[in-house]
Order: structure tokens, then sequence, then C-alpha cells
């Protein structure tokens, strides 16, 4: 089943467009990544998705409910986690998450027992100091703890590691593997390293519209190219190498790269052998997610 | 309810770390304690520089004052005293749009209407019960120092006052939901005083207007009568009411 579905959703801010047609469906338990440059309309995707943002036209359904604009009952199933979340700053983190905790309803033991559970998680659980005095990893890991609370079907979170040094990424990063069997994730950014490390499914956006979306397996697999590199020890061995195979490009210091259309990797291979060419270096091209963006946000 | 509960309780700690609280305590208490004491030190200033005016070819004779005299000095008191409250108050609403923390409240399923109604009742409260502790006090020190059977109306002229700050801490409301920032709030808030004091001017209209009840020397003198002032009462409950109850609808619909 599909937990969060969009279809055609239009939105415009006076004469800018941001999206134009987009269409989403993010499967339950997955982790989603959604891809976008700086501008592509990701953050307003996902506010219309919590009913901050009225949608020109078109369609959200979260868990199989209607998103309505303004009283947003659907926001019940969500955690949302915004790319600077805000706190009151007046209060510690654990009067904040008891504060969240009330504000759902949640009885009282149960409350104590989910933020203590909560806060040891994200590694707040000795904090006692107020939230003024908090590094913004702090607040990202706070921000990922409130979203949690009330053990949400989907959980938003908008470039959570984007403003962050390696440390701080790699603990939101673990924590968002980590609730992956509790909940579905549907998180954007364009770090594309930390897709390729925690994502089961992207999508790319551009220009207001998913250009591509699927599963990150199926996707490097469909849009792998039967592609060799190599890299020799010896830059000689590269001239002897392309006057044998002249489709072979040179790409790079001592590098080539051929298809294996031209020639078959076993000829290539046995022709290093008899040569006794020694190789740095042999590897099958794989699509990066890198040049599949690039690649979506030309056209 | 419970999110009301929870949204009010975050509502009065606020209030009491950001030291408002606190700052309003004194204030209230102050000017509580000025009133009498402004009434109570008159006479000895003016012996003081009974001299310098002496010169200046006015003569000082014996100077008395009474509770009437304390009553003066707290409407011409309490005005200050609302502004400061305003003015104090007025992000109470748009801090929270500027700084985005409503919308982590919001998205996890706290009604709208309950945002609005924390913030009113705290706002009607502190307003309340500052008002009061201020009355209270100028009222006891009255007692206390003269012969307080000479003031009339003492009470109905204080509730007339403190239905008048309601009644601008309704539109400080109505204002923080339309607007965004602090400066529309005080902006708005403060033209339409301002406007209801101009018109105000027109004797025939005046005493249809809610700045007609600041007028409560009229009421301590015995120069007017009570029933003068009901119909400003009642245009003041009115407005109040409509002003806040046209808030929540707003604030439903208000992109945050």
């Amino acid at each position: 089943m599909d937990m969060l579905r969009i279809g055609d959703l239009h939105k415009r801010f006076g004469e800018k467009e941001v999206l134009r047609g987009l269409h989403l469906s993010v499967p339950e338990h997955s982790i989603y990544g959604f891809i976008g440059k700086n501008g592509a309309g990701k953050t307003t995707a996902m506010k219309t998705v919590l009913g901050l943002l009225q949608a020109d036209a078109g369609e959200i359904t979260v868990n199989g409910e209607h998103v309505v604009y303004g009283q947003t009952a659907t926001n019940r199933y969500i955690g949302y986690l915004p790319d600077v979340p805000e706190f009151y700053p007046f209060m510690t983190a654990r009067e904040y998450l008891r504060f969240c905790g009330e504000i759902c309803g949640m009885k009282k033991a149960e409350n104590e027992s989910r933020c203590k559970e909560l806060l040891d998680l994200v590694g707040l659980g000795e904090e006692t100091h107020r939230i003024k005095g908090f590094s913004r990893g702090m607040k990202q890991r706070l921000g990922i703890a409130q979203a949690l609370l009330h053990r949400p079907k989907l959980l938003i979170c908008d470039e959570p590691t984007s403003a962050l040094d390696p440390v701080g990424r790699k603990e939101i990063l673990d924590i968002l593997l980590a609730v992956r069997k509790q909940t579905t994730v549907l998180f954007s950014t364009h770090i594309l390293s930390d897709v390729e490390r925690i994502c089961t499914d992207v999508a790319f956006l551009n220009n207001g519209a998913a250009k591509i979306q699927g599963k990150l397996s199926e996707m490097k697999m469909r849009y792998r190219r039967e592609e060799y590199r190599l890299e020799t020890e010896r830059e000689t061995d590269i001239t002897i190498l392309r006057k044998a195979f002249p489709q072979m490009k040179s790409v790079g210091q001592n590098q080539v790269v051929f298809s294996a259309n031209d020639y078959a990797a076993e000829v290539v291979l046995r022709f290093l052998a008899d040569r006794k060419i020694s190789l740095l270096k042999w590897e099958r091209e794989e699509p990066t997610l890198e040049s599949l963006f690039m690649e979506v946000t030309r056209k | 309810m419970k999110s009301l509960h929870a949204f009010m309780k975050k509502e009065m700690t606020e209030q009491l770390r950001s030291g408002r609280l606190l700052i309003l305590g004194i204030l209230f208490v102050l000017f509580g304690i000025m009133n009498p004491a402004i009434a109570k030190l008159t006479p000895w200033l003016l012996e003081m520089f009974a001299e310098s005016l002496e010169g200046s070819g006015m003569t000082v004779t014996e100077v008395t004052v009474s509770a009437l005299d304390s009553w003066m000095q707290f409407y011409k008191n309490v005005p200050m005293a609302l502004i400061a409250f305003v003015v104090l108050q007025s992000s109470i609403f748009t801090k929270e749009y500027a700084s985005g923390t409503l919308v982590l409240s919001l998205t996890r399923g706290l009604e709208r209407f309950h945002v609005v109604v924390s913030k009113s009742a705290v706002l009607f409260t502190l307003w309340t019960a500052g008002y009061w502790l201020c009355f209270g006090i100028t009222y006891a020190y009255n007692a206390y120092f003269w012969d307080h059977s000479t003031v009339r109306n003492p009470v109905f002229s204080a509730v007339c006052w403190w239905l008048f700050g309601v009644w601008v801490i309704a539109l400080m409301i109505l204002f923080s939901v339309v607007t965004n920032a602090n400066t529309g709030v005080l902006l708005g808030t403060g033209s339409v005083v301002l406007i209801s004091y101009l018109i105000g001017l027109l004797p025939k209209i005046s005493r249809y207007l809610p700045t007609f009840l600041t007028d409560g020397n009229s009421l301590i003198f015995g120069i007017a009568e009570t029933e003068k002032y009901m119909a400003a009462l009642g245009i003041a409950v009115v407005s109040a009411l409509l002003c806040f109850s046209f808030s929540i609808p707003i604030f439903n619909k208000k992109q945050l």
C-alpha cells in the first residue's frame, strides 16, 4: 500500500509556478529520498502534504485519507521535521517533548516513558539545558524525537542533514535507518551520498514535477550502461591498448573506457593477460545518482 | 481539551520565564502604590517649592488632598499601564509566526482555535489580575489615608476602565491574526483606539464609543450617572466578542 500519494499537484506563488503536476507515490516502510536542486519545490510539496499550504490543484492522500488545508486531520499520521526546526527556547528538551505529547493527547505515563525512550534514541537523554543553547545538530535530533513521538505512520523530514557536519549527518541518518521498521520515511535532500546510504526509493524533482521515481536498485539497473573502465600502471600500456582496440576512449590519466558492445570483456582481459599489462583498476561503470541527477536536471 | 490545557500551560511558562510576568507584576504594583503616594506627597511637594513659586507670583495656600486626588492619579496612570501591557504582549502571536514554532505544534494535531483561545485567555487573565491588583492596592491605601465616602462609584468606574482594556486587548488579538508583524499589531490597535477617541470628540456620539469608558473621573466625582455608560459598556462588550469570534476563523485559514 502507498502511505502517501500525490496526484497532479499544482502550486504557484504569484508569477512563479513552483509545482507543475507533481505525481508521487511513497510505499509503506520505505525510506523515500526526495531529491532536487534548491528551489525545485521540495519544501512546497511537503508543506502542502502537511496542510500548511493550500494547493491550487491536485490531490493528496495520506494513509488513504484526503489531506485538507487548514484543519488537517491527516497530520495525526504524520511526524514532521522542518528544515530548520524551531522550538520554544525557554523549555528544556524533555519539557518540549512532554508538551508535544500532551498536545497529541497522550496519557501521562505513556508520555513520560516515550519521552525518555526518544531522548535516549537521539542522544539527548542527559541534556538538562534549555533549548536556546542548543546547536543545530542537537535541534535537528530533538526535531526527529518530536516527530516520532506519537508513532507516526509517515515521517517527513525536510533536508534533515543539509546544515550539519559529517558527524551530525551520520547520527541523523543512523536514526532514520533505525526507525524504518516502525514507520515510512520521506526525506528531501540534495546530498546524494545520504540517499545512496539509506534510501530504498527515490524521486528526482525538477521544475516542479517528478522526473523519474522508483526503487533505487531498479533505477540503478535501468540506467546501467554496459561500460567498463580500466586503469593501467604505465602510460605506454594505454597506447598499446588503444592501438589494439581503437574504439576505447581515453579518460584522464592512464584510464580508458569502452563499451561491451564494441569489445567483449573477456577478449580485453585475455589481451591484458597475454601482454602482462599490470592493472590498477578494472570496473564496471555503475550509474551514480550524481550522473542521474545531472541528467534529470539538465532536461 | 488536553491540548488546550497543554498550550495554555506553555503560554504561562513563557510569560514566567521570559520575565514578562515579572515586569507586568512590578508595573501594576508600582502604579498601585504610586497613585496614593503622589496624592499624599502633593502638599509636601508644593510646600517645598512654595518659595520659588512665590517668586513667580503664585502663593501657596494650604492644600488638602483626598481620596479623589488619588483616584484621579489612578485614571491618569492606568492608560500608561495598558500601553505598556499592549507593547509587551504585542508579539505574543507574531513571534511564533516569525520563528515558525507554531508549525510543529499544529502539524502534530493541535487544533488551531486552541492557539487563539489559549493566548487570549492568558492575555485577559493577566490584564484582569494586574489591573485589579493595581486597583486593590490603590483602594486599600485610599481607604486607610482618607475618608473614602466622598468617592462616588469607585468600583463601577474601575469596571468601565477594565472593560476598555479588555476591548483593546480583543483588538490586539484580532490584529495579531490578521497581520504578521507586531508593528502591524501595534499600528492597527493604536489606530482603532485613536479613531474611536477622535470620533468621541463629537458630543452626540461620544457616549456610544468604548473610549467613553475611560472617563473615570466624571464617575468618581459623581458628575455623570452610571446609566450614561451603559451604551458604551454594551458596545465594548459586543465588539470585543466580535473581534474574538472573527479571530478564530481568520486564524484557521491563516498561512503559516
